[in-house]
């Protein structure tokens, strides 16, 4: 399958989606073409087999985008996802969200593993994550970071898999999705308000949902989940069915879905997309912004920068944590994906720009004093996105401004690491400090 | 007069050269046409005379770039902040001795740090302002070293031997800047002293180029170091200080030299001290499950999830949480600081009091909690040896307290103390227990309701005393001290796990 | 070894200089060679951190003090910066008086100026022995103190002190002259052969003098100048 070819089925799952199933207002854009977020973010999700976080007010969608989306890119009947989401409450258990042993072999002394619908399906929903105990929230990241499910001494490998977690604004009452896991999550996106207009017209459409049901096939479906054979050996014959739920999509609907293996090169085209310097040097920088101090070498969640530091106008002085090894990562893949997507050679700032608010919403916990300042000010998105966006924004025009110089430092850098005799190059930015210190430098002379 | 659109056009251009520093908008405005500039709290401030009056020798554009490129540069090189100005003030001041010369020595290097490190990027404008300028004694000299190091012809001349001295400098290495700093001062010198009073015409640098937070920082800094240069250096600079709200308690109100050490030596020791948001409700409710092993009782059993069967590893139990429950306990309690300051303890204008500090840490870390404090300073209270500051917020009125010193003997006058207290108060006390009435005080503070901290200095048998009486007690901790410099760690660890 | 940097390998950079660079290499060696002088200097005559001041010790380390800096183009600020160098280096042996200041004696009476001013009035150390044999026709300027034996064998040459001296100043000296525009401490002119001592300050006391003029406060103290008797 060429790139064209998929681009086309990428683009028309978002518009068949955007057009019939998912109706809201595009709120991002990107290289004068707007895009809703959550659609988006979702479909490259499940391209770059990422993990989303998805906020909203109740009944905006959350859970829905996530399960149209996976429906349509995964080729699985949407009654079948229904089956086999998690639903956030305190008391969920393993056996309800991994797996139980089979209670008639146990009955004969037999160790044997029932599989949830959640584990063999390569997407996975959690609807309000948010009200899960951490270990359970804990235990399902680990699954979908490792693509294994361990129960009872079996372990069940996932060759594809995404997941979609869904949360309510946080408040006093719920529990919340701990740091160290919100930083697993790849991207956060938000669930909007259509608009009355939209909102009026959705009521408008109550079968909408049935558009994706196929109920032959998902019992079909359901019959081979429910299957006690090995799950290796489950696996053509569930292929072959949403391949038959994909041939029922074109042939009904009028849209085109990839199959596995164009999945896979997609994919594979994704990852050859290089990044261009300047998106390169604009992530360094901006990365250095979220991980530098000068008062105690690095971001450190329970160390507070003194105010007056020479640095208390970049994005670090106004930060209360440290950016992970993580947010690199995901910045990494989602940009390729959003290059691909729109048919570019090589992810460039536009990419990067798009990306990072979305990558880095969740990841930074900024300062109250700095929250605060901001949270009243006019904006479209939730705080934690709408900063990230500022923030964005701020880092591009200082690197906007001077991106020779710091690309020069950059270069400089690489020559003085390959052994000459140089010196690296002076600068207000972080970056320039960070990169003395790559180069055995002091931090502070 | 240059248009504001080719004002906004420079400065954009000149942010752009400097790697987009953050800094206000430069202003420009109505001077004596003396002195080029001047920066106050970051922004810059030109002269539209100067300007004027050097737009015959060169485009008046050319000039404000040339002094934008020269402002931009004390940011963004030297002195970068005001704690590294307060460095190199310190070094000028050693080999010059003189306040107000060691300013002018200051100014002038940072003036050479950053001219030269413009001149480095390229691209500016400032050899031909220097080269048109009229120049004084000082400023002709500094136009030949530029000649010098910059490999420029700017039609200066003179003082050859202070240009030799000058030009070995390395102005741009900035681990040498402190030395440099010396090497310029001394070499500078003659010239200072002849012309005396020569201004700047770059602009006169000190504490007001900064912002107050910066100032703030630096003090901090230079408290580190100890009383003596603290109170040299504010004294010092203490004017110029003062106007800049660098005293901490905002423009025009001043606070004493060695109130403002404490101040700024226990802010370097602040504590991030957690509030406690919530109160556990006691209840139990199930929250997630854990395995059943051998030996575990078996009540919180979940049958469904174990599926009837009481199998290790199979069988699951229920662990229990505690319910969280949001209750009216959020917050800190106030604090009395009790301070001992008789004739035993260490008097805090004399040396660095670490009975002073302790005290100014603990009141800090109440306050930053949004608690108030009131002070209990005594020698011998009973005779009136004792200063009483009620509850308050205001940081200024409570170092003061603090820092008040007696002399002479302890005493402890309990109704005084007493009066302070309303709705069980935290009382933290710091002494070194040599107190006459100590069984009074004993008794009296094993029979409040509040939590007592006691710091002690030194052992002797009054402490062994108070120990063994108030053993029982368990809202009174005590914390020894052999060494008086261990008083701020103890202090603020224990007021960190209080409060936690 | 990984270089994160390689993304930028084709980025073209730029650099530029300006003469202050060169002109600080060019006196960074300077110094450095005259530190290299001075050690060699202290691995020969400070043996087991000890060196005593005698006559055969001076003379022989002035001698090899002369060896070490023969042929190195020094100026005064050299001179100058050598001495912070020394102030500001902790460790033992630099911090031995005596070679420190005969290898600075060295340095000032062959650097090519006639006229050597040496700014050192906030050097935490004091300098022993400065001035030794400065010859005629050189003047040698300290701003700052001085420590024992200044201007000690004085072969003609003129020592300004802006500042005090040690113990022992002028002990042995020929000729020419030593003006210290603070206090002097004792033993001064001990051993004098010749020459003329002149303190603005006070004399703590005076040493076994030879020949050769001593002045306190503008008055002269040696030879003591004894009034005719009125008969």
């Amino acid at each position: 399958m060429s790139a064209e070819d998929g681009r086309r089925k990428f683009k028309e799952i978002y518009n068949f989606i955007g057009n019939h199933l998912y109706f809201n207002r595009p709120d991002v854009e990107v290289k004068g073409e707007r895009y809703n977020s959550a659609l988006l973010f979702g479909l490259l999700t499940c391209l770059v087999q990422g993990k989303e976080l998805i906020v909203g007010e109740p009944g905006l969608g959350k859970t829905t985008s996530a399960e149209y989306v996976s429906s349509l890119f995964y080729r699985i009947p949407l009654g079948l996802i229904w089956g086999s989401e998690v639903a956030g409450h305190p008391e969920q258990t393993e056996e309800k969200i991994v797996g139980r042993p089979d209670l008639g072999k146990l009955n004969q002394g037999i160790e044997s593993v029932v599989w949830s619908n959640f584990v063999q399906l390569p997407v996975k929903i959690v609807d309000e994550i948010n009200r899960l105990p951490e270990t359970k929230q804990s235990m399902i990241l680990d699954g979908v970071d490792r693509g294994n499910w361990e129960y009872l001494n079996e372990i069940l490998i996932n060759e594809e898999f995404c997941l979609f977690a869904t949360a309510n604004y946080q408040d006093r009452g719920t529990n919340t999705i701990v740091a160290p896991l919100l930083d697993r999550f790849d991207v956060m996106v938000e669930s909007k308000h259509p608009g009355p207009n939209l909102s009026f017209f959705i009521g408008y459409r109550e079968d909408k949902d049935r558009v994706l049901r196929n109920p032959e096939c998902e019992r079909e479906l359901q019959k081979v989940l429910a299957d006690k054979r090995p799950y290796p050996e489950k696996l053509p014959e569930i292929e072959s069915l949403c391949d038959r739920y994909g041939e029922y999509l074109k042939e009904e609907l009028g849209v085109e879905t990839p199959d596995r293996r164009e999945r896979e090169e997609m994919r594979s085209q994704v990852a050859g997309i290089p990044f261009d310097m300047d998106a390169e040097a604009f992530s360094r920088t901006m990365l250095a912004e979220l991980s530098f101090c000068y008062q105690y070498g690095q971001k450190r969640s329970d160390e507070r920068c003194d105010e007056g530091c020479h640095y208390t106008g970049y994005l670090c002085h106004n930060i209360q944590n440290c950016a992970s090894n993580r947010l690199p990562a995901s910045l990494q893949r989602y940009s390729k994906a959003l290059a691909w997507f729109l048919g570019d050679e090589r992810v460039d700032l536009e990419h990067v720009r798009t990306v990072f608010p979305y990558a880095m919403a969740h990841r930074v916990r900024w300062k109250e004093s700095y929250s605060s300042k901001r949270e009243k000010e006019l904006r479209e998105d939730p705080l934690p996105i709408y900063l990230a966006k500022k923030a964005v924004a701020e880092v591009f025009r200082r690197y906007s401004e001077q991106k020779e110089e710091i690309k020069n430092a950059l270069a400089l850098a690489f020559r003085i690491m390959e052994g000459e005799e140089l010196e690296p190059a002076l600068g207000d930015h972080p970056i320039y400090l960070e990169i003395r210190r790559d180069l055995g430098r002091r931090l502070r002379d | 007069m240059l248009s504001q659109e080719s004002f906004l056009r420079i400065w954009s251009s000149v942010r752009r050269k400097h790697l987009f520093p953050e800094l206000p908008l430069p202003e420009l405005v109505e001077g004596a046409g003396k002195v080029a500039m001047e920066i106050k709290s970051k922004r810059m401030r030109m002269d539209i005379s100067f300007c004027e009056r050097m737009a015959g020798r060169l485009p008046e554009e050319e000039v404000v770039e040339a002094l934008m490129d020269h402002g931009v540069a004390h940011h963004t090189c030297c002195p970068w902040d005001f704690s590294t100005y307060l460095k190199l003030y310190a070094q000028a001041k050693k080999v010059l001795r003189d306040p107000k010369m060691a300013r002018r020595a200051v100014g002038y290097f940072t003036d050479v740090v950053a001219d030269t490190y413009c001149v480095r990027r390229g691209d500016t404008k400032l050899p031909q302002l220097y080269r048109h300028m009229e120049r004084g004694e000082v400023e002709e000299t500094l136009v030949s070293l530029y000649q010098e190091i910059w490999g420029m012809d700017l039609g200066a001349s003179g003082h050859g031997d202070v240009v030799r001295r000058l030009s070995r400098i390395p102005y741009l290495d900035r681990k040498k800047w402190e030395e440099n700093v010396r090497r310029f001062a001394r070499a500078i010198k003659p010239l200072l002293e002849e012309a005396e009073d020569e201004e700047n015409p770059m602009g006169e640098h000190g504490p007001s180029d900064f912002s107050s937070e910066e100032i703030g920082q630096g003090l901090r800094m230079l408290a580190s170091q100890g009383l003596d240069s603290f109170r040299e250096i504010v004294q010092d600079l203490g004017e110029e200080l003062l106007a800049a709200g660098g005293m901490g308690r905002g423009r025009g109100n001043p606070v004493d030299v060695d109130v403002l050490f404490y101040m700024k030596l226990a802010e370097g020791y602040a504590l991030p001290v957690q509030k406690v948001p919530m109160e556990k409700s006691g209840s139990l409710y199930p929250y997630s499950h854990s395995p059943w092993e051998v030996g575990k009782p078996i009540k919180d059993l979940d049958i469904w999830t174990s599926f009837g069967k009481l199998l290790p590893g199979v069988s699951q139990i229920w662990e229990r949480r505690e319910g969280e429950v949001f209750g009216s306990s959020e917050g800190t309690p106030d604090c009395i600081v009790v301070i001992d300051s008789s004739g035993s303890m260490t008097d805090p204008r004399k040396r660095l009091s670490y009975a002073v500090l302790g005290a100014a840490c603990a009141a800090d870390a109440y306050l930053r909690n949004g608690a108030q404090v009131a002070v209990y300073n005594f020698s011998d209270a009973l005779r009136g040896g004792m200063e009483v500051l009620p509850f308050s917020s205001e940081r200024g009125a409570i170092y003061r307290t603090i820092c008040r010193y007696f002399g002479g003997g302890t005493a402890l006058d309990l109704r005084a103390l007493e009066s302070l207290r309303t709705d069980d108060p935290d009382i933290f006390l710091i002494t070194d227990m040599q107190i006459t009435n100590l069984r009074k005080v004993v008794d009296y503070l094993k029979g409040v309701r509040s939590r007592v901290t006691v710091v002690h200095i030194g052992e002797n048998r009054h402490v062994q005393e108070f120990k063994e009486r108030t053993e029982e007690s368990g809202h009174i901790s005590i914390y020894p001290v052999e060494r008086q410099e261990d008083i701020p760690k103890i202090v603020l660890g224990k007021v960190r796990e209080y409060l936690r | 070894m990984i270089n994160p940097f390689e993304a930028f390998k084709e980025y073209k950079y730029r650099k530029r200089a300006l003469p202050l660079d060169d002109i600080v290499a060019s006196k960074a060696m300077v110094v450095n060679k005259l530190m290299e002088g001075y050690q060699h200097l202290l691995d020969e005559e400070v043996k087991e951190l000890v060196w005593l001041a005698r006559e055969n010790t001076i003379m022989r380390a002035y001698a090899l003090a002369e060896e070490w800096t023969r042929g190195i183009d020094y100026d005064v600020e050299d001179i100058e910066e050598f001495c912070f160098e020394l102030d500001r280096i902790r460790k033992a042996p630099y911090r031995i008086a005596g070679p420190g200041g005969l290898y600075l004696s060295a340095l000032c009476n062959n650097v090519k100026d006639e006229e050597v001013v040496l700014r050192i009035g906030d050097m935490e150390g004091r300098i022993h022995l400065l001035g030794y044999r400065l010859p005629k026709g050189k003047r040698l300027i300290v701003e700052g103190d001085l420590g024992d034996f200044a201007g000690i064998g004085l072969e003609g040459g003129e020592l300004i002190v802006r500042g005090k001296v040690g113990n022992a100043t002028g002990a042995g000296m020929k000729a020419g002259r030593i003006l210290v525009e603070g206090d002097a401490g004792h033993r001064t002119g001990e051993w004098m052969m010749g020459g003329e001592i002149r303190v603005e300050g006070t004399i703590a006391s005076i040493g076994q003098v030879g020949f050769g003029r001593i002045f306190e406060r503008g008055r002269q103290v040696y030879p003591p100048i004894t009034r005719p008797r009125r008969i």
